[in-house]
């Protein structure tokens, strides 16, 4: 394994090089830029709005604290929202807009994997290119491809297809069927959890959901006929409500007959109710933590003011990433900050060399990227569906 | 060999059961294209409505603890609301955007059609939810599942098959056996020389409307009870699949719409079940270029016009 001592290399190579460009950080802090924006981008309406809205929500949220505690410099961000209902189409259109305009700074986002492989090149072509942090796409060509523009707070594919793998052997899975949602990210993952389980002598059957399907009869029939014990269901989340309330109609019974381990998407407490109770006793890991389920004062916090801005209730349709996306507009608002002031203007290729060098004060603690913009120590959390909350059973570290 | 004998059982009778909605949603088509010769494609979106109707009617009941009231009337006020509902939205869409257009080139309503369609798609999103709304069937409906041998099928599932069936055969029965009937067939056939017998055109195509609306929302409703989840996309892929239906079965012909409906429910179940679930679209599309190369009338022949 030389390759953690290249990575250190790297990695230190890149803070001289801050250290060098970057010149005195603490003597721009006087100088106050003109204008400072972000965006927020992801599926914020939509058929996954149920992983979007609760992300945005999030990211306001951040932008109007660091605000509130004096924005850079003095200078209040402007949050500009890129709804890119997961379409690489649609993104390209709306980054185009941020990348013309120097004033942009970075992107929180984008969420799906497929999103930001269609897109990319775009923001990596740019001149200065445009920096983005993820916090949900996990398919390991997001950073493995080399691009200084892409980081990500939460765990990749190849971290978490292993670790659900692994977990469904070790509670004694005889008979997996996998599925996917046909996407870049659900298929991905799938690959990885299903190589994984046949490594380990685990049989498999594999199939696939459609995008917005409600009618599984089809798919419950074959998971019959197969005598699967286990059902893994890599989705982004919309699919599973039906999917499990129909296994229920037919005779399959989370916990009882059959078990269910989703992905992120379905680490959302809304599906309980969706499925009007089927969902109960199902498992999903989430490759980001979940705040409410952490420990950690600053976590605690913020759950307290995000019920306070969005209503008591708001957690229950917050999503899997409410967490994620605090976390990653924190890091790029921390770095824009960071970043050197010049006549009224920050460069998007400082904001880039300080995502790369420095160490970020976040609610789930302090965040470092690697040189392919991944962060280090990035856990996968096991949650099991209980009552009407999905509660933290097992957390296995990336 | 094994294999197939013990799933087609339930593969068929999963596969009943969505095409008796496909077909619903396929009379609609149908009935509009025999009567103005334009494909309504705001169709499938009508369904979505109605199916959000009920939705919200179901929503209603069960939170103000209503839901006291016995299953039976919650669900008749559920699909009286959609029926009527998705009646008066389809009256609307014609009087807004089709008739005015009635002696435009024939594209022209094609275009208004699509954009209805948005339009209503792009309402729902904004206005009503962006995410799926759950249809709080548990409170509604008994969760009976019957057993016949090894094929397992939720009460739900009955009750849409039978309502979508007992549907077809009364719209049957009533373009065939009644005079206002006679009327719509007249004037299909000729919209100008049922003028001059007397016919109200325009009073023939408004209820025509209302009735290919009302089934959309019917199937709405049978479909919100069903799968307990409705969103603002669901007429989109549903609302091709039935027009697919409605040409396999030769558009303008009622009854071959709820052949067609029924043959492409099944047909997409065998595949999901024996062939592969991504290719379950695939073998749809296949079956409309097949037929329309083999038998460009679709299996039934001749259009309604033609059977007066």
């Amino acid at each position: 394994m030389a390759q953690p001592r290249i990575l250190v290399l790297i990695a230190m190579a890149g803070i001289g090089l801050a250290a060098c460009g970057g010149g005195s950080t603490n003597g721009a802090a006087a100088n106050k830029p003109d204008k400072v924006q972000i965006a927020a981008e992801g599926p914020f309406t939509g058929d996954q709005a149920s992983i979007g809205a609760g992300a945005l929500k999030a990211i306001t949220l951040a932008v109007n604290d660091f605000n509130k505690a004096g924005g850079v410099n003095g200078t209040q961000v402007q949050l500009v929202i890129w709804d890119d209902q997961h379409s690489p189409q649609v993104a390209q259109t709306l980054q185009a807009a941020g990348i013309a305009d120097p004033t942009v700074l970075g992107i929180v986002g984008p969420m799906n994997s497929g999103v930001v492989l269609g897109s990319v090149t775009g923001l990596q072509g740019a001149t200065p290119p445009l920096p983005f942090v993820s916090e949900s796409a996990s398919n390991t060509k997001v950073t493995d491809s080399g691009w200084s523009v892409a980081h990500r707070v939460n765990a990749r594919d190849d971290a978490q297809g292993p670790a659900d793998a692994k977990f469904m052997i070790d509670q004694g899975a005889k008979k997996v069927y996998v599925m996917d949602a046909k996407s870049d990210y659900s298929t991905a993952l799938a690959d990885q959890t299903e190589a994984y389980l046949k490594a380990h002598n685990i049989p498999t059957m594999r199939d696939q959901a459609k995008a917005t399907q409600t009618d599984f009869s089809t798919t419950i029939q074959k998971i019959k006929s197969f005598a699967a014990d286990w059902v893994y269901f890599a989705d982004e989340g919309p699919e599973a409500a039906p999917f499990v309330s129909q296994m229920k109609q037919q005779g399959l019974t989370i916990g009882q007959n059959i078990n269910f381990l989703g992905t992120d998407g379905e680490e959302d407490a809304s599906i309980i109710t969706k499925s009007q109770g089927a969902y109960d006793g199902a498992y999903a890991t989430n490759i980001t933590a979940d705040p409410a389920g952490v420990s950690g004062s600053a976590a605690a916090a913020y759950v307290t003011a995000y019920k306070a801005a969005y209503g008591p209730d708001s957690l229950s349709s917050a999503g899997p990433f409410y967490g994620s996306a605090y976390e990653a507009a924190q890091t790029l608002l921390q770095a824009i900050k960071n970043s050197p002031v010049k006549n009224g203007k920050i460069s998007r290729a400082d904001v880039i060399s300080h995502l790369a060098s420095d160490t970020f004060t976040t609610i789930f603690g302090s965040v470092k990227f690697d040189a392919k913009g991944d962060v280090t120590g990035g856990g996968i959390y096991v949650y099991k569906a209980t009552g009407s909350n999905m509660v933290v059973v097992k957390q296995v570290s990336g | 060999m094994d294999y197939f004998l013990q799933n087609f059982p339930q593969q068929l009778v999963n596969g009943l059961e969505l095409g008796s909605l496909y077909a619903l949603v396929a009379l609609g088509y149908t009935l509009i294209y025999g009567i103005l010769e334009m494909l309504n494609f705001a169709h499938g979106d009508v369904y979505m409505v109605g199916a959000f109707l009920a939705a919200g009617v179901a929503g209603f009941l069960v939170h103000n603890e209503v839901a006291a009231v016995p299953a039976g009337l919650a669900v008749a006020l559920m699909m009286l609301v959609a029926i009527g509902g998705a009646g008066l939205l389809g009256v609307g869409i014609e009087r807004v955007a089709y008739r005015p257009l009635r002696n435009a080139n024939r594209l022209a309503p094609l275009i208004t059609a699509i954009g209805v369609s948005l339009f209503l798609e792009s309402a729902v999103q904004v206005w009503i939810s962006p995410a799926p709304v759950l249809v709080p069937t548990n409170a509604l409906v008994p969760q009976t599942v019957f057993h016949v041998s090894n094929v397992v099928t939720p009460l739900t599932g009955v009750i849409l098959f039978v309502l979508a069936v007992a549907l077809m055969v009364a719209l049957d029965a009533f373009v065939f056996r009644t005079r206002f009937g006679s009327a719509m067939r007249a004037t299909a056939q000729d919209r100008e020389a049922a003028t001059f017998m007397g016919i109200d055109v325009d009073r023939v195509i408004l209820v025509t409307f209302f009735l290919a609306s009302a089934l959309a929302g019917m199937g709405g409703v049978l479909f919100g009870l069903r799968y307990a989840s409705v969103d603002f996309f669901m007429g989109y892929l549903l609302g091709i699949k039935a027009f697919t239906a409605a040409v396999i079965g030769g558009i303008g012909n009622i009854r071959g719409a709820m052949v067609g409906g029924l043959l492409l429910g099944v047909l997409e179940s065998l595949v999901g079940g024996f062939i592969s679930s991504q290719f379950q679209d695939t073998f749809v599309f296949l079956a409309l270029i097949t037929v329309l190369l083999i038998r460009p009338q679709g299996l039934f022949g001749q259009p309604l016009t033609d059977r007066a």
